[in-house]
């Protein structure tokens, strides 16, 4: 499927879902399908570590719904982390594993064992119980609200199999944020609907 | 291990819960056994034994953008690993974040293979202007706060360094 039509398919499933993006492509589609500029935290400065950062965020505030979005290129330099979100089991996060077989934001460079890699058989390998594969729009429509709806007692894995951005898509813009801003923003609006304090001070 | 081990790893930890750690992420160092055993078997913290030193980075990040005070827990090898996620992360967006690590191939250490660390662990820190406190006696265990709360005013990672003494002085072998 296309990737960026897929963002779009998973935005119009959202309802108040706090999003984390990960470097690369993810953050791009995220953000031409939904110019959220304050529930979405666009990680782009780092590399694998998009699920650990929202495992951290939904660890903290349970009653969030927490989605994290991760390529395969990042997922490919720490698989390992699969074993911390199977240990840390969060009922509250699910992990969008964004397949399109390259390391995307370099140019769709050649990602290693791309015609292999079984992303879902990895996530069980590790334990994990509630795998889900979406390979088209129509399987995203029918099968995430379903998936919203069970409340699975515990961490989720979605694999998302897409192609590759084309030329254009790479040209589509970057969330534009300095960081501190988004920090903030992103931090304000966690801590206007859970309450928590952040920051420490309040305007 | 000496009576005094397991009583400089209740206070590290007692530190630790009094400035509202609730998380801690850690990877083992054969030095920070004591204070891992403590830690996890201490209701107060969440512990949260990851799979590399980045995981904890990112743990620990997340972790404080819902709030929650945290703690990632490493030896000195696995710091040295985390230059890339420390400055990407918490430099760029400017996320507070609270690190223990320990003092590898300082005097004391008799492990050739940790001389890098004593060559090149305090040199990195001052490469990315990290601010770091040494703790190396019982009494500077109160610095803990003062480093944690200083994370929270320069938004920005700092690491305390345990010594060997303060964390073997029973005379374990490694």
């Amino acid at each position: 499927m296309n990737y960026v039509e897929c963002f779009r398919a998973i935005a119009r499933q959202r309802t108040d879902e706090i999003v984390i993006t990960s470097a690369g492509n993810s953050g791009q589609a995220w953000w031409a399908a939904t110019r959220d500029t304050v529930a979405s935290f666009y990680l782009d400065a780092s590399m694998s570590l998009s699920t650990m950062f929202a495992s951290g965020l939904a660890l903290a505030q349970p009653d969030l719904k927490v989605w994290a979005f991760m390529g395969d290129g990042a997922f490919a330099m720490n698989p390992g982390m699969l074993m911390v979100e199977r240990q840390m089991n969060l009922p509250n996060l699910t992990h969008f594993l964004v397949s399109n077989r390259a390391y995307g934001a370099t140019s769709n460079a050649g990602l290693p064992n791309s015609d292999h890699n079984d992303y879902a058989a990895i996530a069980r390998a590790f334990g994990l119980e509630h795998v889900h594969d979406f390979r088209t729009i129509a399987a995203i429509e029918h099968e995430l609200p379903k998936l919203k709806a069970a409340n699975a007692p515990g961490h989720t894995f979605v694999v998302l199999e897409v192609e590759p951005f084309s030329d254009a898509d790479q040209k589509l813009e970057q969330p534009p944020f300095d960081g501190p801003e988004l920090k903030f923003r992103f931090g304000r609006h966690v801590e206007s609907v859970t309450g928590a304090d952040i920051f420490g001070y309040r305007l | 291990m000496s009576d005094r081990e397991p009583k400089i790893a209740a206070r590290i930890t007692d530190e630790l819960a009094s400035c509202g750690v609730k998380l801690v992420a850690s990877l083992p160092d054969n030095w920070l056994m004591d204070v891992i055993k403590t830690i996890e078997g201490d209701k107060r913290f969440h512990h949260v034994p990851v799979n590399r030193e980045e995981s904890a980075i990112g743990l620990c990040s997340g972790a404080y953008m819902g709030a929650m005070g945290s703690a990632a827990l490493m030896g000195a090898s696995g710091f040295m690993t985390v230059i890339y996620a420390l400055t990407k992360i918490n430099y760029t967006y400017e996320i507070p974040l609270f690190l223990m690590a320990t003092l590898r191939g300082a005097v004391g250490d008799h492990h050739k293979h940790h001389i890098s660390n004593g060559l090149y662990l305090k040199p990195v820190l001052d490469a990315i202007s990290m601010p770091y406190q040494i703790i190396a006696q019982p009494d500077d265990i109160g610095l803990i706060s003062r480093c944690y709360h200083h994370t929270r005013t320069f938004s920005r990672p700092m690491v305390v360094l345990f010594t060997r003494d303060l964390l073997r002085s029973g005379g374990g072998g490694n």
